[in-house]
C-alpha cells in the first residue's frame, strides 16, 4: 500500500515535470536557438541589428496559427488539475470546431496569447541589452480602432517609462506623444518594438495607425521595429498603397514542421531529464519505455494520423499534454494505450457525439428533415416537418408518436444544439414554427450515428436507407 | 619640419602660436582638411596621470601646484564686488596677471555696433554679440568658465603645453598621445619620431601601461610646476565649460550671460565609462546666469561630425554627442537638427515664432524685451515638479526628460562599421540623402511656383496640386525646396514667410485641419469650429492671427485626398481661402491619385486651379542613380546587383522606397551570411552584395508565400485543395458547398485506401485554410452549408501540389 502510494506520488511528480516542460516555451523551442536557418535566428538577427545599428525596420510574420508564431494554448488552462483539465479540454475541442473566433476571444482573456518566437527573441534581446528595449504589444482584436490603439500605445509607453498617463488625452495628443516618445527614445538609444498581433485587423479602414507608425519611422532620430503577426498570408496586400510603400517588406513565413522534426520534438519533450528530482532508477526505466514506444510501428501510425489533420506545433503539444494526462498512475510509465487514448480524444467528432445522445424523437425529426431535403424541398419549416413526421407515423404505425407540443420541444432542443438552424436571418419576429430551417449535418453523418445508436428503432434506419437507395 | 604637411592632429599648430585669433567663432575655425576619425578607445586599466579618474582626487602634484599660487590673489578675485579681471592673456612671456586697475580702462565694454546704446536703461538689454575684454562672445559660443569658489588661479593660462618628457614648451612640433592626451616633442619620444604619425598614436608610457608593465613617467625637474592648459583643468574639473545662450546687460551696467553647462564624464552619475572619448563632454540641461567676467575664453565643443573634420584645431576642442539630464542622470543623443535649444526646451513658443529671429537678424543688436527668455526657463523649472500626465499636452513637453539611458551603450561606440553595415545605414529610408537626384526639373518647378507666389508683393493666392504614385519623392522634393528657400531667406534674398506642413492621414478627422493650422499660426488651441471662424476672418482680411500677420503662408497638405468629407466642405474652405484678396496663402496639395480634382465638385476643382505637377514613377536609370548616389564611397554592392534591383522595381512600381528597401534587405542577407560564416573569411568577393542576395530580397518582397504554405499543408489539407480544384472544373462555379467537398474527399480517400477523416476534422482544416486566406470560407458554424472558394488561381494549387511525395495518388485528380 505504501509502495503503491510512493509510486503514485512519483508518477504525479513526473507528470508535473513533464507538464512543466510542455508549457515552457524555452524547452519547446530549444532546438530553434541552435540552428542558424530558423525563423527564430533570422528574426533575432533582424531585431538585434536594428537595436545595435539604430535603424528602423518592419517585418511581417506570416503563417497558420499554431506554428510557433502565435500560440493559442489550452495547455495553460489544463495545467492546474486533472478533473478541471477534462472539462476544459473537452470544452476546448468542442468550441474549437464550433467557432474559431469565439475560442480565440475566450483564450485571449484567460491566457494571454503571446507570440512564441517573438517572445523568445525579445526575451533574449532584453537579456542582451537591458534597458534599451521597450515592447509595445497591440492586438488587432482589441485595438483595431485607431483612437483606441494610440491610447493603448501611450498607456504602455507611460507604463514602461514610469510616466503618468491620463485617460483624458485626446487621440491627437496621444499620437503626438507617441511621435515625441519615438524621437526621445531614439535619441537615448532605446528601441521601441511594436508587436502587432492579428496584423490584418489593423489594415481596416484608413490605416491611420499604421501610416503614422511607419511614417514616424522614416525619420533618423527614431529607432523602432514594427513586428506584425498575422495568419493571413495576404496581409501585406491589404495595406494601402502609401502605407505599403513605407513598409519595409520583410516577411518571415512560418510553416508546419516536417514529421521527422515533430517526432524529434516529441522525443525531446517527453524524455525526463537526468537531473530531475525524481529517482534515477525510475527515470531510466521511464526513458527506456519511451524510446521503445517511439520505435514502435504503431506509434508511427498514430503520429501520421495526427499530423495528417494538423501538423502544427501547438497541435502536437496539446496531444502530448493529453498523453501525459493519460499516464498510468500506478506504474508511472507511459504506454501505447495512453497515446491511443490521447489520439482518440484529439480526434473527437463533436457533431457525431452530440448525435449520439439525441432522443428517439429528435432523431425522427432529423430523419424527416433529411427526407424533405432529399425531396428537393428547398425551404421548409417546423410545420412541414410535422407533416412529414405524421406521414411517416401513418405509414409505419410506430409507437413513437408524440404530440405536437412535445415535438416542438424537441425541435427547439435541436436548434439549441445547432444541429439544425434557421435558413436565414429574416423574419425574426415570426413564430418559430413558421421560420424556414435547414439541416446542418450531412446524411452520411446521420446514417453513421443511427448505426452506432443501439436504442435506435430499425424503422428509422430503414427510412433513411430506403430513401437513399430509392 | 613642415607643419602644414602633417596630416594627423599635431599639437604645435595653434597652441604654440601666440597670436591666436581670439574672437573667431567656432565655425569659422573649422578647417576641412583630412578627416581623422575619432576612434573610440578603451580606457587603459590604470588611469592615466593626465586625467585623474574623479574630480575628488586630483593628483597631488596638482594640489601642491595650486597651493604654490599666491593666496592673496584668490581673495582679491572672489567676486565680492565684481571687479573685472583679464580673462584672456595674450601669451605674455611673464605669467604675472594684470592687476585690476590695469584692466579697468579696458573694461569699457565695446559693443560691436556703437549705434545701439541701450535706450531703456531700466530694462535689461539683450545682445547677440558682446566684445568683452578683447574677446568677442556671441550667443551659441562655447567658453571656459572660472569656478567661482576657485582655489584655482586663472593667472596661468598657457597657450602652449609643455612636453611631458622635457617639460619645456618649445616651438618644436609636438604630438598628442591619444590615450592620456599628453603632449610630447617628436624628438623627446623614445624612439624619436620623424614626423607626426598617421592615425592613432599612444605614447610609450601609455603603451606600456596598456601592456601591463609598470613604467615610471618622467618627473618634472625640481622646483618647476607643471603648468596646465585650460583643457587639462577642465578635464580635471578645475574649470567649467559652458555654452552661452544669451547675453544681456543689467540696468546697473554689468554684463551677464545665461549659460548652459557642459559636464565632464567623471561628474556624471555613471562616471567615466570605458568607451568615453578623452575629450568628451556632455551638454547638460542645467542653465545658470553668470557674470560675463567669469568667462575665461573660447573653447570649441563640437558635434561628432565637426569633431571628425577638425584635425588641427589646437587644444580647446571637445567632443559632445550627448546631453546629460542632471535631474534624472541619464543621457540622450543630441539631435542633429537641434540648432536652437530654445525651441526644444520650451515648445511654448512655436517653431514658427522662430521667424522672430529672422526679423532680428536683419538689424543685429536689436533689443529683446524683458519678458522673453528668463521667464521661459523658470516656468520650465516649475512645471517639472507638477505631476502632469505625460501624454497630455503640458506633460508631454516636460515629462519626457525622464527618457534617457543610464549609460551610453558600448556597442554604439566600440564598433567599427563594416562596409555592409555602412551601406545598410545609408540605404535606410530615414537617411536624408545629401542631394535628391532625378527630380531637378520638378523641384525647379516647385521652387519657381513658391517664389512666384511669395515674391509678388501682392501674393496672389495660389494653389498647386502634386500627384504621383507613392515613393516618387513628392513630399521630399517639396521639403527640399522649402529648405533651400529657407536658406535663401536666411541670406536675405526672400521675403519672410511661414510654412505649415500638415499630413491628412495624421489628422484624427478632416475638420481637425483648421485646428492644426490655427494652432501653428497662433500657438493657441481652440475647437475646430472656432478655428475655422478665425481662419476665415484672417484670410478674408479681417483680424489677423499671430505676430507675423502679413507674412505669406505656405500650406503644404500631404495626402490631400484624406480631407474629402461627404459635402467636401473642408477642401472647399481650404481651397477657397487663396482666392480671397489679401489672403497671402499658398496651398500645395499632395496626393496619389491623378484625377483627384476631377472627382471633386466642380466648384472645388475650379478653385484648385489648373496648376498641376506630376511625379512619374522612376525608371530604372533613375533608380540606379538614386541608389548609387547613396552608396557613394562605400564598396558594398556589385554594379549589376544594383542594376538588377532597379530594373526589377522599375518594372513593378518605380517606387524608390521599395528599391532602397530591397537593396537594404539584400545587404542584410549578405551581412547575415558573412556573420554566420564567421569573421575569419577575409575573402573580399564574399563580403559584397551579389546578385544572389538581390534575388533573395526580391523573392521575399514580391513573391506571395501561398505556394510555400500549400506545399507544407497537412495531408488532408492538400486533398481538400485538390478537391476544390476538381470541383471547380467539374461545376464551373467558383463556390462549392462543404457537403459536396467532403463527399468528394471521402470518396477519394476510400478509393485510395487512406484513413477516412471525420467530417468535423475536415471542417476544422477548412477553417484553418480559410484563416490563412488560402481559401475563402464562411464561418464554421454553418457546417455542411459552408461555402468555400479558392482565393488563389487554381493553377497555383496545381503547381504547388503536382508532386507531393506523401500522397502520390493526388496528381491524377489534377
Amino acid at each position: 500500500m505504501a509502495a503503491a502510494a510512493a509510486a503514485a506520488s512519483v508518477a504525479s511528480q513526473a507528470q508535473a515535470v513533464l507538464r512543466g516542460r510542455l508549457c515552457d516555451q524555452a524547452v519547446v523551442h530549444s532546438a530553434l536557438r541552435s540552428s542558424p536557418d530558423t525563423n527564430y535566428s533570422k528574426l533575432k538577427y533582424l531585431v538585434a541589428s536594428s537595436v545595435s545599428e539604430a535603424c528602423n525596420n518592419s517585418v511581417l510574420l506570416l503563417g497558420p496559427r499554431g506554428c510557433g508564431k502565435a500560440a493559442v494554448r489550452f495547455s495553460f488552462l489544463v495545467y492546474s488539475s486533472a478533473p478541471l483539465s477534462a472539462v476544459f479540454s473537452d470544452a476546448g475541442v468542442v468550441f474549437d470546431e464550433m467557432c474559431q473566433w469565439a475560442i480565440y476571444d475566450f483564450t485571449l482573456w484567460v491566457v494571454s496569447a503571446w507570440t512564441e518566437v517573438v517572445d523568445m527573441v525579445l526575451d533574449d534581446l532584453k537579456k542582451d541589452h537591458p534597458d534599451a528595449i521597450s515592447v509595445i504589444r497591440l492586438n488587432g482584436m482589441l485595438h483595431s480602432d485607431d483612437n483606441c490603439a494610440t491610447k493603448e500605445i501611450a498607456r504602455q509607453l507611460c507604463l514602461e517609462h514610469q510616466l503618468s498617463f491620463s485617460k483624458m488625452a485626446s487621440s491627437d495628443d496621444n499620437t503626438e506623444f507617441m511621435i515625441d516618445m519615438l524621437r526621445e527614445c531614439g535619441l537615448a538609444h532605446k528601441t521601441i518594438i511594436f508587436v502587432l498581433e492579428e496584423f490584418d485587423l489593423f489594415a481596416q479602414g484608413k490605416q491611420r495607425l499604421l501610416y503614422s507608425l511607419l511614417d514616424a519611422m522614416q525619420s533618423l532620430t527614431s529607432q523602432a521595429v514594427v513586428i506584425g503577426v498575422s495568419c493571413r498570408l495576404d496581409a501585406d496586400q491589404l495595406l494601402e498603397k502609401r502605407v505599403r510603400s513605407r513598409f519595409s517588406h520583410r516577411k518571415l513565413l512560418f510553416v508546419p514542421s516536417s514529421v521527422d522534426s515533430l517526432q524529434r520534438l516529441m522525443e525531446h519533450l517527453l524524455a525526463l531529464p537526468e537531473d530531475s528530482p525524481l529517482p534515477t532508477k525510475y527515470v531510466r526505466e521511464y526513458n527506456a519505455r519511451i524510446t521503445s514506444i517511439f520505435n514502435d510501428k504503431k506509434f508511427k501510425g498514430i503520429l501520421s494520423s495526427l499530423t495528417d489533420a494538423d501538423a502544427t506545433t501547438s497541435h502536437i503539444l496539446r496531444f502530448l499534454f493529453r498523453v501525459v494526462s493519460y499516464m498510468d498512475i500506478d506504474s508511472g510509465l507511459l504506454s501505447m494505450q495512453s497515446f491511443m487514448n490521447a489520439l482518440s480524444s484529439m480526434q473527437r467528432q463533436p457533431k457525431m457525439d452530440s448525435l449520439q445522445d439525441l432522443s428517439i424523437l429528435e432523431l425522427y425529426i432529423l430523419v424527416c428533415m433529411n427526407r424533405l431535403e432529399d425531396k428537393e424541398k428547398s425551404s421548409y419549416n417546423f410545420i412541414t416537418i410535422m407533416k412529414e413526421y405524421k406521414s411517416v407515423q401513418d405509414a409505419y404505425k410506430t409507437s413513437d408518436k408524440y404530440s405536437h407540443t412535445v415535438c416542438f420541444r424537441a425541435f427547439e432542443h435541436l436548434l439549441d444544439r445547432e444541429l439544425i438552424s434557421f435558413a436565414d436571418n429574416k423574419g425574426r419576429n415570426q413564430a418559430l414554427e413558421y421560420r424556414p430551417v435547414k439541416l446542418l449535418i450531412s446524411s452520411r453523418e446521420l446514417a453513421e450515428s443511427l448505426k452506432l445508436n443501439t436504442t435506435c428503432p430499425a424503422v428509422l434506419q430503414k427510412l433513411l436507407d430506403r430513401e437513399r437507395y430509392m | 619640419m613642415d607643419l602644414s604637411a602633417t596630416p594627423s592632429r599635431s599639437k604645435s599648430g595653434l597652441r604654440s602660436s601666440p597670436r591666436k585669433p581670439v574672437a573667431a567663432p567656432a565655425v569659422a575655425q573649422m578647417d576641412l582638411s583630412t578627416p581623422s576619425k575619432p576612434t573610440p578607445r578603451r580606457k587603459p586599466k590604470a588611469p592615466p596621470v593626465a586625467a585623474p579618474m574623479s574630480p575628488v582626487t586630483p593628483s597631488s602634484v596638482r594640489r601642491s601646484s595650486r597651493l604654490l599660487e599666491t593666496p592673496t590673489k584668490v581673495t582679491s578675485e572672489t567676486p565680492v564686488k565684481p571687479t573685472p579681471t583679464p580673462k584672456r592673456k595674450r601669451a605674455a612671456p611673464s605669467p604675472s596677471p594684470k592687476t585690476p586697475t590695469q584692466s579697468e580702462p579696458k573694461r569699457q565694454r565695446q559693443r560691436q555696433r556703437q549705434r545701439q546704446q541701450p535706450k531703456k536703461p531700466k530694462k535689461r538689454a539683450y545682445y547677440r554679440k558682446v566684445v568683452y575684454d578683447g574677446g568677442e562672445f556671441a550667443a551659441g559660443d562655447d567658453v571656459y568658465v572660472k569656478r567661482r569658489d576657485g582655489a584655482e588661479s586663472d593667472a596661468e593660462d598657457p597657450e602652449a603645453e609643455e612636453c611631458r618628457v622635457c617639460f619645456r614648451a618649445g616651438a618644436a612640433v609636438m604630438v598628442e598621445c591619444d590615450v592620456c592626451l599628453g603632449g610630447f616633442h617628436l624628438r623627446c619620444v623614445r624612439p624619436p619620431l620623424r614626423r607626426v604619425p598617421e592615425g592613432d598614436w599612444a605614447c610609450p608610457y601609455c603603451e606600456a601601461e596598456r601592456a601591463g608593465k609598470a613604467i615610471e613617467r618622467p618627473k618634472p625637474p625640481e622646483g618647476k610646476r607643471i603648468v596646465r592648459t585650460a583643457k587639462e583643468k577642465l578635464l580635471s574639473s578645475d574649470l567649467w565649460a559652458a555654452r552661452i545662450e544669451s547675453l544681456w546687460r543689467e540696468p546697473d551696467g554689468i554684463f551677464w550671460a545665461k549659460v548652459r553647462w557642459y559636464i565632464i564624464p567623471e561628474e556624471t552619475a555613471a562616471g567615466r565609462q570605458p568607451h568615453n572619448l578623452r575629450r568628451e563632454l556632455y551638454r547638460t540641461n542645467d542653465l545658470a546666469d553668470i557674470e560675463m567676467e567669469t568667462i575665461l575664453r573660447h573653447c570649441y565643443v563640437m558635434s561628432p561630425k565637426e569633431f571628425k573634420d577638425a584635425s588641427d584645431q589646437g587644444d580647446d576642442v571637445f567632443y559632445c554627442e550627448y546631453e546629460y539630464d542632471i535631474h534624472w542622470h541619464n543621457f540622450k543623443r543630441l539631435a542633429d537638427i537641434d540648432d536652437e535649444p530654445e525651441t526644444k526646451e520650451d515648445p511654448g513658443d512655436e517653431p514658427y515664432n522662430a521667424g522672430n529671429d529672422y526679423v532680428s537678424d536683419s538689424d543685429e543688436d536689436s533689443e529683446y524685451d524683458e519678458e522673453e527668455e528668463p521667464t521661459k526657463c523658470s516656468s520650465a523649472r516649475t512645471h517639472q515638479s507638477h505631476a502632469l500626465a505625460a501624454n497630455l499636452r503640458k506633460g508631454r513637453t516636460y515629462g519626457l526628460q525622464k527618457i534617457g539611458i543610464r549609460k551610453i551603450p558600448e556597442h554604439v561606440r566600440c564598433h567599427q562599421k563594416t562596409n555592409l553595415e555602412k551601406a545598410k545605414a545609408t540605404l535606410l529610408l530615414a537617411t536624408l540623402p545629401k542631394s535628391l537626384p532625378c527630380r531637378d526639373k520638378e523641384m525647379e518647378e516647385i521652387s519657381a511656383f513658391v517664389k512666384d507666389a511669395i515674391c509678388n508683393d501682392q501674393c496672389l493666392g495660389r494653389c498647386l496640386y502634386i500627384h504621383g504614385v507613392p515613393g516618387t519623392g513628392k513630399t521630399m522634393s517639396v521639403l527640399a525646396v522649402m529648405r533651400r528657400l529657407r536658406s535663401e531667406l536666411d541670406s536675405g534674398n526672400l521675403r519672410p514667410y511661414s510654412f505649415i506642413e500638415i499630413n491628412g492621414l495624421k489628422l484624427a478627422s478632416p475638420e481637425n485641419i483648421y485646428k492644426v493650422i490655427y494652432e501653428q499660426l497662433s500657438g493657441h488651441r481652440v475647437g475646430w469650429k472656432k478655428a475655422l471662424h478665425y481662419l476665415t476672418e484672417h484670410f478674408s482680411g479681417g483680424t489677423k492671427i499671430g505676430k507675423q500677420a502679413n507674412q505669406p503662408i505656405i500650406l503644404l497638405i500631404d495626402e490631400l485626398d484624406l480631407l474629402l468629407t461627404r459635402n467636401q466642405s473642408v477642401l472647399y474652405n481650404i481651397l477657397d481661402w487663396p482666392t480671397r484678396p489679401n489672403s497671402n496663402l499658398v496651398v500645395i496639395g499632395i496626393a496619389n491619385t491623378m484625377d483627384l480634382p476631377e472627382k471633386l465638385l466642380p466648384r472645388i476643382s475650379s478653385r484648385m486651379g489648373i496648376q498641376r505637377l506630376c511625379f512619374g514613377p522612376y525608371n530604372y536609370r533613375q533608380l540606379q542613380e538614386i541608389i548609387t548616389s547613396r552608396l557613394k564611397g562605400i564598396d558594398a554592392f556589385e554594379d549589376q546587383a544594383i542594376e538588377f534591383a532597379s530594373r526589377k522595381v522599375a518594372a513593378m512600381s518605380g517606387d524608390a522606397r521599395r528599391a532602397l528597401e530591397i537593396c537594404r534587405r539584400a545587404a542584410e542577407f549578405a551581412d547575415y551570411r558573412v556573420k554566420q560564416s564567421g569573421h575569419t573569411s577575409v575573402n573580399r568577393g564574399k563580403n559584397v552584395v551579389c546578385m544572389g542576395d538581390i534575388e533573395a530580397a526580391i523573392q521575399e518582397v514580391f513573391q506571395a508565400p501561398h505556394i510555400q504554405v500549400m506545399k507544407n499543408c497537412p495531408k488532408f489539407g492538400k486533398i481538400i485543395l485538390v478537391a476544390m480544384v476538381h470541383e471547380l472544373y467539374r461545376s464551373g462555379l467558383g463556390e462549392v458547398m462543404f457537403d459536396k467537398l467532403a463527399a468528394t474527399v471521402l470518396s477519394w480517400c476510400h478509393v485510395n485506401r487512406e484513413l477516412l477523416p471525420g467530417y468535423d476534422t475536415l471542417l476544422k482544416i477548412c477553417c484553418k485554410l480559410g484563416e490563412g486566406k488560402i481559401i475563402l470560407c464562411e464561418e464554421g458554424t454553418k457546417h455542411k452549408l459552408q461555402k468555400l472558394q479558392l482565393n488563389y488561381p487554381s493553377d497555383d494549387v496545381t503547381f504547388a501540389l503536382k508532386e507531393s511525395p506523401d500522397i502520390p495518388w493526388l496528381s491524377k485528380y489534377l
